[in-house]
């Protein structure tokens, strides 16, 4: 079927939407969303940056120094530093897209709810959101990977499941503002069920704070989960993750090997600091009192 | 208020076990265990009982202050965490003292010029902060200052093995070391809390100086402020203003940020082999020793909550307006 008259005509005036919505950002915030873009190319295609084999040893070439063969040279195992750092970036985005992902699903249903039902549910599960704000969020994420299990698939879904509060906390409180409101009120006596009272007429206005944060959210599973495989919880050593490699690259800190643990972490930080900016400017657009005021 | 939270900390301490159907029967039986063993075992540590009565037992226990034995080494783990507690606040105290010395004043400065060149380096360096890795920080160091300076001892505890530490007084070998003059002592302990006491300021002063310039630019559009202005007051008077009505939020902010703090303190102790709370915790992770695991996460979260407690009560008293609330 060819494309219709119409998108022809929406798609364009929808792009220049969008540019003139990323116009908005900061040059600081624009900085950021192209180190994020650069990290997202070299994820999805490492294959045409690696110069070598990402998990394939040369015995002869252990501990090497950056060199015109190894770029950043190579590990313990006589690894290649340089395409591990690369591959690395499929697992900071990996693991911190679905983990946040799984936290709007969680967070935003159970804020509406909560929000919107109020009473003895608001009131339990406001007060196990406070309780987990008492843990320090790596320590319990540690401690909940290390018991349910460490597989890849875990940590995902217990960085997701632990960062949903941010998001069901921020709808929860748009919507207790928003519940008493006229156009609530009147798609309730239009006879709308709560499904939809919640999801076509509440989601769409309190939504906006949550996806504000997801950026930084992110930032965080990226730096959490690079902690759980510097401790070697969830990610294992060969795997060419930047906290895993940074473990290996420890013990050669104090003999002057530098290179192995410095590259992974330089790389880390690129994109968390990235995400940060991406998601700092976003704040201070839709947040008019982080603007400075004259 | 605090009942319920505490309630609810021993619950989630509980089920931080049960959650991943841990069964540390098999760990303290052995491989060559009989069944009768293994039901044996089971019933000694309650497990055997259905969860609710597990879970009543358990707190019952720890308000008796019992935090069961290490599933590894047999150990009290009570005992454990009260002798690695002091030696994990000494590097908290300092690290956390002094990045809010440095946060502060530069949250203030960037607010008092929002938007100049010295606000967009310090927003630029303190999301900076917010990036990197702790521990990567620590090993950096470790390299700079030890490897290539050799202005640091090395990362292995807190005092040098060549030197007797002093007596117990505080629990800080640096105050105690000076309390006793024991200058040799008090030497080595601040060569060795040098690093990770910068490590954590580092951290934790990008934080505090986000939240203090935000906090104090809504203060500097306060009528209180405007008002003041308005009458035409010498502009260090009005910082002097700022800064007192700021001093309320900022400390309730630096008191909620100590608990994030607390984890990135002991990815420090892991990395300088400190010795303390924070590496005996992570080492029970690593190991899969869940009852210490427990009493370290309960552990941190008391620790929280009675920082909350100590903040109120500051607020109080600098601020008596809030005690009508």
């Amino acid at each position: 079927m060819p494309p219709s008259v119409t998108h022809q005509l929406t798609w364009p005036r929808r792009t220049a939407n969008r540019v003139r919505g990323l116009s908005r950002l900061s040059p600081t915030a624009a900085a950021g969303v192209v180190i994020i873009v650069c990290f997202g190319v070299l994820a999805l295609f490492s294959e045409w940056f690696m110069t070598h084999d990402p998990v394939s040893s040369y015995p002869d070439r252990i501990l090497q120094g950056p060199s015109y063969e190894h770029w950043f040279g190579t590990d313990g195992n006589g690894m290649d530093i340089f395409s591990r750092v690369i591959y690395g970036a499929k697992f900071g985005f990996g693991i911190a897209i679905p983990a946040v992902i799984i936290a709007v699903l969680i967070g935003i249903p159970v804020g509406l709810i909560a929000g919107y039902r109020g009473g003895a549910l608001d009131e339990i599960l406001m007060r196990i959101f406070d309780g987990l704000r008492v843990f320090p969020s790596i320590i319990l994420a540690l401690a909940v990977v290390a018991a349910t299990g460490q597989s890849l698939l875990n940590v995902v879904l217990v960085l997701g499941f632990l960062d949903s509060p941010v998001f069901a906390r921020l709808v929860r409180a748009e919507v207790l503002a928003l519940r008493s409101s006229n156009f609530v009120e009147s798609a309730i006596a239009a006879g709308n069920p709560t499904w939809r009272i919640l999801f076509f007429h509440l989601l769409p206005n309190t939504i906006q704070g949550a996806m504000a944060q997801t950026a930084v959210r992110a930032a965080w599973a990226v730096r959490i989960s690079a902690t759980l495989a510097f401790l070697g919880i969830g990610i294992q050593a060969p795997t060419p993750e930047w906290g895993a490699m940074i473990r290996q690259g420890a013990e050669f800190m104090v003999t002057g090997q530098w290179w192995v643990a410095i590259f992974p972490g330089i790389a880390l930080i690129f994109l968390v600091f990235g995400l940060n900016l991406l998601g700092d400017g976003i704040q201070d657009i839709l947040d008019p009192r982080r603007r400075a005021s004259k | 208020m605090v009942l319920p939270l505490l309630i609810g900390v021993v619950f989630v301490t509980f089920m931080l076990v049960r959650v991943g159907g841990l069964d540390p029967v098999g760990l303290l039986a052995g491989p060559t265990a009989t069944a009768e063993e293994f039901t044996m075992i089971r019933k000694d540590l309650g497990l055997d009982q259905p969860l609710w009565k597990q879970f009543l037992i358990y707190g019952g226990q720890v308000i008796q202050g019992d935090l069961g034995e290490s599933w590894l080494s047999n150990r009290p783990v009570l005992e454990d965490i009260t002798t690695r507690s002091f030696i994990s606040l000494e590097l908290l105290f300092w690290g956390i003292g002094l990045g809010a010395a440095i946060g502060i004043p530069v949250g203030l400065r960037a607010a008092f010029k929002p938007n100049g060149r010295f606000d967009q380096v310090t927003r630029i360096i303190s999301l900076l902060g917010f990036s990197i890795p702790t521990y990567w920080l620590g090993l950096v160091m470790l390299f700079v200052f030890f490897y290539l300076l050799g202005w640091a001892p090395p990362g292995m505890g807190r005092i040098s093995l060549m030197v007797s530490p002093p007596q117990f007084v505080t629990g800080s070998y640096l105050i105690d070391g000076l309390i006793e003059a024991n200058w040799e002592a008090a030497n080595s302990a601040l060569t060795h809390l040098i690093l990770p006491v910068l490590c954590l300021a580092i951290v934790s002063a990008a934080p505090i100086i986000k939240q203090t310039r935000a906090i104090a630019l809504e203060v500097i559009a306060s009528d209180t402020v405007r008002y003041a202005r308005a009458c035409g007051l010498k502009i260090k008077t009005l910082r002097a203003i700022v800064f007192r009505n700021s001093a309320t939020p900022i400390i309730t902010f630096v008191g909620t940020e100590i608990t994030g703090l607390v984890g990135t303190m002991s990815l420090i102790e892991y990395v300088f082999a400190w010795g303390g709370l924070g590496q005996y915790g992570l080492n029970a992770i690593v190991r899969g020793d869940f009852t210490a695991v427990q009493g370290y996460v309960l552990t941190l979260a008391l620790f929280s909550v009675l920082i909350f407690l100590i903040v109120d009560i500051v607020v109080a008293i600098i601020e008596p307006r809030s005690q009508l609330n």
